[in-house]
């Protein structure tokens, strides 16, 4: 069987359609309300879209289910384990794993696949097809690099620090709505992505023990994803951003105080380089168009 | 009948104004609003979805609706145009004015100030009635949207019925059942089934 699979030939049926994090930074839309009345765009039950919102955002958590699945099978499987079938005394593979590392990700898989189905079934509560929505790779990205080490920082730290505040906000969302279901499902995911949090601080910790270089390197690679996947500010402690940033079961999950005021920042510096981006994007077409001859709105008489 | 696209191009989305205009067209025809002028803003600087729409106070019977992108968008291929979306927000806004025109809703709210319940109410009237027109629904997506604004209970799922099979109400009637789904939520239990047993 292959090993480090290449994230164009994931398998998905024809329901599926995919974009990329150039396609999706390179839209230049914000969303704002067009007389800018609206001051938080947290997602709740008072939103006036909050239904079509939280259906996009339970998508959303659904292939990036699939996803983490596709990642922790592969780092069960791309990696040699330490020590297996080895002469006592012999040089192991760098990048080799403990085998209880391995099971950790199996049972991440399981957990995943149990989300995996429990999410097509929010979906259909919801009215959302499966494909509804276009399918965002970038997490099987952050699962493909060649140090287990990176996908342990990318993966379990980053992205399921990421799921942790995702599924807090749906529940929140589905607590305050009354929806018995959402709420009940969101917080039993909750409680999943917060033991495989912690299991990727604890690999992390124990594998970089005597190498502090690896360490680092995995740390800055995490805050690295951390900043993409807050998705130009799609998540922060700011009532601008949809999602929020769940610091107590962040906390739960093996961070920091300090780790978690980083995440926030680095969030909030996303949010802000996003605006920056969106308003050159914005003159950029202002210009565009004053420097064409104008034309008038048409109409047609049918 | 004369309709209006403002812009006239797009540059933060590909969408087409040609396209927006024959949709129109074809459901003013459907719904008999083909004397009136109709006139679409679209903002296309931002994603969200909402759609409102107004009739010109000063009797000529304009229709001025204003969308936001995400009205017309296909959520599989972002900023692009999606016709069934163009269709149902169109229908649902379209079906809205005839309702304020041909008499009834002369009491709504204009659409900024309608309480979110009533206008999960209006949603789901409109909604049923564009299905009888044959506009692709799904119809789970309308009770979700009406159970969030109505609590999740056995006696708002019947009063969704209601609304999504008539054809002829008022003001009044729509509103008196949204009171009865909102009332039913606070004195009644939460709903008796749940999520689909399929795999």
């Amino acid at each position: 069987m292959r090993k480090f699979f290449p994230v164009e030939e994931l398998a998905r049926d024809e329901r599926f359609s995919s974009v990329n994090m150039k396609e999706r930074f390179g839209d230049p839309r914000l969303p704002t309300s067009s007389d800018g009345s609206r001051s938080t765009f947290r997602l709740t039950p008072s939103r006036r879209d909050a239904s079509d919102g939280a259906r996009a955002l339970m998508h959303g958590i659904f292939v990036g289910e699939i996803q983490a699945l596709e990642g922790a099978g592969r780092t069960c499987f791309d990696f040699e384990t330490e020590n297996l079938g080895r002469t006592p005394g012999a040089r192991t593979d760098e990048m080799a794993v403990p085998f209880a590392l391995k099971l950790d990700m199996a049972r991440q898989c399981w957990d995943e696949a149990r989300h995996v189905e429990i999410s097509v079934k929010l979906s259909d509560w919801m009215g959302t097809e499966i494909g509804q929505y276009a399918e965002n790779t970038v997490l099987f990205e952050a699962a493909c690099s060649s140090d287990p080490v990176l996908r342990l920082a990318g993966v379990n730290r980053a992205l399921e620090g990421l799921a942790i505040d995702v599924f807090t906000t749906m529940k929140e969302f589905g607590d305050m709505a009354g929806d018995p279901y959402l709420e009940f499902c969101e917080d039993w995911m909750l409680a999943d992505e917060v033991t495989h949090v912690k299991m990727g601080s604890d690999w992390l910790r124990k594998v970089t023990e005597k190498d502090p270089e690896r360490r680092k390197n995995a740390l800055e690679f995490q805050g690295i994803v951390d900043k993409l996947f807050s998705y130009g500010g799609t998540r922060s402690e700011s009532q601008e951003s949809p999602i929020g940033l769940a610091r107590r079961f962040r906390e739960l999950a093996g961070f920091s105080h300090d780790e978690v005021d980083s995440i926030n920042e680095l969030s909030l510096q996303a949010l802000n380089e996003r605006k920056v981006a969106v308003a050159q994007m914005r003159d950029a077409d202002a210009f565009a168009r004053a420097s064409t001859p104008h034309s008038a709105p048409h109409s047609a008489q049918e | 009948m004369t309709i209006t696209v403002i812009p006239e191009t797009f540059s933060f989305v590909s969408f087409d104004a040609d396209s927006i205009r024959r949709i129109a067209g074809e459901l003013a025809i459907e719904l008999g609003l083909e004397d009136h002028a109709i006139s679409i803003e679209v903002d296309e600087t931002t994603p969200l979805a909402r759609t409102t729409v107004a009739i010109d106070p000063h009797g000529s019977g304009e229709i001025s609706i204003r969308a936001d992108s995400g009205a017309f968008e296909d959520t599989r291929r972002p900023r692009h145009q999606s016709e069934t979306a163009t269709k149902t927000s169109l229908g649902r806004v379209l079906l809205r004015a005839r309702d304020r025109l041909t008499g009834g809703f002369g009491q709504a709210p204009a659409d900024d100030d309608l309480p979110l319940p009533r206008t999960a109410a209006w949603e789901t009237y409109s909604i049923g009635r564009l299905e009888r027109l044959g506009v692709p629904v799904n119809r789970q997506r309308w009770l979700y949207n009406f159970r969030n604004r109505h609590g999740f209970s056995d006696s708002g799922d019947t009063a969704f019925d209601r609304l999504w099979r008539s054809d002829n109400l008022t003001w009044d009637e729509l509103g008196a059942i949204s009171d009865e789904a909102l009332a039913g939520a606070r004195t009644g239990g939460p709903k008796s089934s749940g999520l689909s047993s399929a795999g």
